[in-house]
């Protein structure tokens, strides 16, 4: 057996013999409670209950949660899902990207604030950009929100990734609220933040979220790339960013509201490129200036006809500057202008008390530019695109059955000041969702869904370096089967709860669309190439005991099997897609005593293939990695605090999830927030 | 505590299934390299450090992946470009990685690794040949660097054009193609002449756009091959007269992957065949080299086998998937083929 089979065994033989750890130590609290003060009662809080899930599959953090989960980013926050697959490039500012079901990051919309974070021009949002600050909740839906009054966006990618950021609740006697906090450890990171909360009056309030990010990056790991175990430090890896989010909020009732929000993100990071033999140095610099205004307005009519508008302009300034390019003009130094201006308009209303029907209707203009420092860039095509996007959905209830369904009409028309454009596209998209409880009296639903759904090639796909200005790339379609049953239950006095959730999925992709990168860019080439099949299986287990003279035991377990391949005749026939491990498994435990918590997290990822061919030279090892966090919270000089502390990496386990980007070792974080 | 016992159970259990769905990395060990047969240089993918070694061995027919790993125990690095024999030794030129390989030709085992870098910044090399006991090195940094094959040390830089591809020896010279492709879209179209008594450049001659390969037949001509841009402005193949250093004649040409044997100047199409120009008679003699229907979907390299006339032709396919090796007799009838690995992109025979 391969090298890495002992280490993966020795992990699990630790998680096992912390698990046990962790449940046996309230265990026997209780046992003592039990034989010694039986006479007393004992205090024992509510059940607290998980939401359940509803008629698609969901998974949910909030706030609270972050840190059980060593989370410092989005991507940390739901790497335990099931059915995620996060693509790390490694480190604080290592790219972080996320795959859901097998479907590339393109096919996840991230919805902030009910709104789309979109990027037409590659598609693929770096969760490592995204920062907690001022989040307070975020959901992965596969397929879509169950709430049909929303933007058409939420139901035009094959999974979401829904974050919400904290509203004010304020009361006239304390009209303010100020979080501040700092986040330091190792990679030199220093990360102080800001959020300031105040009540105007009874309709108005705002929020202002901010940081400031600055981290050396720093990490050492192993290579065999001069030879067996060298240990060289990674470079190129510092990160500065800032980001400032305001929002403000009117309320004149439940059914008269509206908010804007206006985000700000600078940030000026090294890239730190594959490590290749020899040469793992890298030079290559990113900025980015992000801008976006977003506004939400909600009004209610007395007779339940429900309006939802949202508006947003965006603009993305991206530049990339690579010194080490040996072209005449001492290096390359692109950047790149993405604007975009979306108005969506939803509305909804109760035909009957168990039928309800919604329509959404949202348009986008979008635009790239790419210009050198001697202005556009040589043939470059600066796209725009015109997208208006049309659904109805409806919500039908009766009996023991939950019906839901929407059809979603896209049209899509590109237009190019040099080449081609792509051809204009109307795509019809239907999804249907069924939900059966059976009992009424006991949590136990069946669900199913059928969405079939595409993305559009991204600018980058159909025009960058494009020889006569623009690649003819078809749509990438992808259809999801799924079928399952969530359960939960509260037990008795010592468990409080158990949540169960298992899916079974079938997904294909058709007209996948292939990047073929040549060292000379002009000849890289990217086209429709081949059909996925995938099959999974996604497990979910929650569990706590209740909370026992002040000590509770948490436990969540995700687990995702997975077999896509490519099933077009050739190459790659029943090839694994690449970096789609067949086995995922993320176990999160802890144990809290009053206002402390340790919590243990681990990630078990089976090995990978880099490549199209399932064949040796292809591999990629699989990894099990754990990560402990201590939060304590505290009250000194009459505020409240809150103190936290990670060891990544625990085991100092020496990996990659993408080939040639080695990940940390070992490294710790701490926080200290106070409330004012 | 009875409750937990399932979950405690279930979590261990899903561990070890995990673990034991870890696929083992097959290696196969090498020991002893015969002295008949042919590398293979495959590139690998632009900064997925995967260039590899094939060895196919004559005698026994056998085929190795990546000889280069299992006899060294770390990985050549990123695209492998040109690899020739030069003596008893090998050497291998790796681009990205900035390095040149130096390997015992017999054993594949590692003698040297000559860096390529102007202080941390890589040189990119290219493309290697051989005069009087010095190898000429192509680097993208604008140079031909000079290196001793007795003490493997990097000497002069000799600076030319931009972005320079392949070199060739022809009268005491040497002839570099200046493609300029790092200036994309402001290709070069020179070749630089370097007197190899003085290691100076003592003609720069122009071609067409983006001269990729050059290559000197018997008779006092050396051939150069430009790509053009790709698109609007075609390949097209100068003939340099040796002597005068003069270009006397440039023209249109369909045609890219040159090689010469004796006086057949391989080269394969845009239709993706394989063709043959006969140096002698100065005209494409055999339109059409493989006889037998072999169809070879992505031809990417040539090379020929002056003693036994065969020629081997790769298919690097789809580009990412990997490639094969074709082995014709001199007639264009297909011997053989092998599996080799991801862009095949040269071949070095290995001649006792």
């Amino acid at each position: 057996m391969h090298k890495v089979l002992p280490y993966v065994k020795r992990y699990i033989y630790r998680l096992s013999v912390l698990l046990v750890c962790f449940f046996a130590l309230p265990c026997l609290v209780f046992a003592q409670t039990d034989t010694t003060k039986k006479l007393k009662e004992v205090k024992v809080n509510g059940s607290n209950l998980p939401k359940i899930q509803t008629i698609t599959p969901s998974q949910q953090i909030t706030a609270n949660d972050f840190d059980r989960y060593s989370a410092l980013n989005v991507a940390d926050a739901i790497r335990d899902f099931s059915g995620v697959n996060i693509k790390d490039y490694g480190g604080i500012g290592g790219l972080k990207t996320v795959s859901i079901r097998g479907f590339s990051a393109n096919h996840t919309a991230i919805l902030y604030d009910g709104v789309e974070i979109n990027d037409d021009e590659n598609g693929q949002i770096d969760l490592s950009k995204l920062n907690l600050s001022g989040i307070q909740q975020i959901t992965l839906y596969n397929a879509q929100p169950d709430d049909i009054l929303a933007p058409a966006r939420s139901f035009a990618s094959a999974s979401i990734i829904s974050i919400k950021t904290l509203k004010p609740s304020l009361t006239a006697d304390k009209p303010y609220q100020i979080l501040a906090g700092v986040k330091a450890g190792s990679f030199g990171l220093i990360n102080p933040y800001l959020q300031w909360q105040q009540r105007i009056n009874d309709k108005w309030s705002f929020i202002v979220n901010s940081y400031l990010e600055n981290a050396n990056g720093h990490y050492k790991y192993k290579t065999n790339i001069n030879g067996p175990d060298t240990t060289l430090t990674r470079n190129n890896t510092a990160v500065r960013d800032q980001q400032v989010d305001g929002a403000l909020y009117w309320t004149k009732n439940d059914s008269n509201k509206f908010n804007l929000h206006i985000n700000y993100y600078n940030s000026d990071r090294g890239l730190p490129a594959a490590i290749l033999n020899t040469n793992p140095t890298s030079y290559q610099r990113l900025w980015n200036k992000d801008f976006f205004l977003q506004s939400s307005y909600e009004y209610t009519w007395n007779n339940g006809l429900h309006l939802l508008l949202n508006t947003k302009l965006s603009q993305y300034i991206t530049r990339y500057r690579d010194p080490s390019y040996l072209n005449d003009q001492g290096g390359l130094d692109d950047s790149y202008t993405q604007r975009e201006f979306y108005q969506s308009a939803a509305l909804d209303y109760h035909i009957f008390s168990n039928w309800e029907v919604s329509y959404a209707t949202d348009v986008s203009f979008s635009n790239l530019g790419a210009y050198s420092p001697d202005g556009p860039i040589y043939k470059y095509a600066f796209p725009s695109r015109f997208t208006l996007l049309n659904m109805l959905a409806s919500n039908f209830t009766i009996g023991k059955w939950r019906f839901q369904g929407d059809l979603l009409n896209t049209y899509v028309n590109e237009q190019v000041k040099f080449g081609k454009p792509t051809p204009q596209e109307t795509v019809l998209s239907p999804t249907l969702m069924a939900l059966f409880k059976p009992f009424k009296t006991q949590d136990l639903q069946f669900r199913a869904f059928y969405k079939d759904i595409f993305r559009e090639p991204t600018f980058d796909e159909q025009y960058y370096f494009t020889l006569d200005g623009s690649r003819d790339l078809k749509p990438e379609f992808a259809k999801q089967y799924d079928l399952g049953v969530t359960y939960r239950k509260s037990i008795d006095k010592f468990i409080d709860y158990v949540a169960f959730t298992v899916d079974g999925y079938y997904n294909t992709i058709t007209n996948k669309i292939v990047v073929e990168p040549n060292q000379n860019i002009a000849l890289s080439t990217i086209i429709n190439l081949g059909k996925v099949r995938i099959e999974g299986t996604d497990i979910g287990i929650k569990t706590q005991t209740r909370k026992t003279n002040g000590w509770r035991g948490v436990m969540a377990l995700n687990y995702t099997y997975q077999y896509a391949v490519d099933v077009d005749l050739g190459p790659y026939y029943l090839q694994q897609i690449p970096y789609t491990p067949k086995n995922t498994l993320a176990v999160n435990a802890g144990i809290e005593y009053n206002q402390m918590g340790l919590y243990f997290n681990q990630v078990v990822s089976s090995s990978r293939y880099f490549l199209g061919q399932s064949i040796p030279e292809n591999y990629v090892d699989g990894y099990a990695v754990s990560d402990l966090s201590y939060v304590y919270k505290f009250s000194a000089y009459g505020y409240p605090f809150a103190f936290s502390a990670h060891a990544d990496n625990l085991f100092n386990e020496n990996y990659v999830i993408v080939r040639s980007f080695p990940m940390p070792g070992r490294s710790f974080i701490c926080s200290l927030q106070i409330k004012i | 505590m009875k409750n937990l016992k399932p979950i405690l159970v279930v979590t261990v259990a899903l561990s070890f299934i995990l673990a034991s769905c870890h696929k083992d990395k097959k290696v196969t060990p090498v020991t002893v390299v015969a002295t008949s047969g042919l590398y293979v240089l495959n590139q690998g993918l632009f900064q997925d450090n995967n260039s590899t070694l094939s060895f196919y061995n004559y005698t026994n027919q056998q085929t190795t992946a990546d000889v280069f790993s299992a006899v060294n125990g770390r990985g050549l690095g990123d695209t492998g470009n040109d690899i020739e024999i030069y003596g008893s030794k090998t050497y291998i030129v790796v681009n990205v990685s900035s390095t040149i390989e130096v390997i015992d030709t017999k054993t594949a085992k590692s003698i040297a690794q000559i860096k390529l870098f102007n202080g941390s910044t890589a040189r990119e090399p290219r493309d290697i040949v051989f005069y009087k006991n010095n190898a000429y090195v192509t680097a993208y940094d604008g140079t031909v660097a000079v290196i001793d094959t007795t003490t493997l040390t990097v000497g002069q830089s000799i600076t030319v054009g931009n972005s320079p591809e392949q070199l060739t020896v022809a009268n005491g010279k040497l002839y570099v193609a200046n493609s300029g492709g790092l200036n994309y879209p402001n290709y070069s179209n020179t070749v630089s002449v370097i007197n190899l008594s003085t290691n100076t450049v003592t003609k720069t001659l122009t071609v067409g756009l983006n001269p990729q390969n050059v290559v000197a037949d018997a008779y006092g001509n050396v051939y150069v091959l430009s790509a053009g841009d790709y698109n609007t402005v075609g390949s097209s193949l100068a003939i340099i007269d040796d002597n005068a250093d003069v270009v006397k004649s440039q023209a249109n040409f369909d045609g890219s992957n040159m090689a010469i044997q004796g006086d057949n100047i391989f080269f394969t199409t845009s239709a993706n065949k394989v063709e043959i120009y006969n140096a002698k008679s100065q005209s494409i003699t055999n339109p059409g080299f493989i006889t037998d229907g072999t169809v070879i979907t992505t031809p990417y390299t040539v090379t020929s086998d002056g003693t036994t006339g065969e020629v081997f032709v790769t298919d690097a396919k789809d580009y990412i998937s990997n490639g094969t090796l074709y082995a014709f007799d001199k007639t264009g009838k297909k011997e053989y083929s092998i599996t080799v690995g991801i862009n095949p992109g040269k071949i070095a025979l290995i001649k006792n």
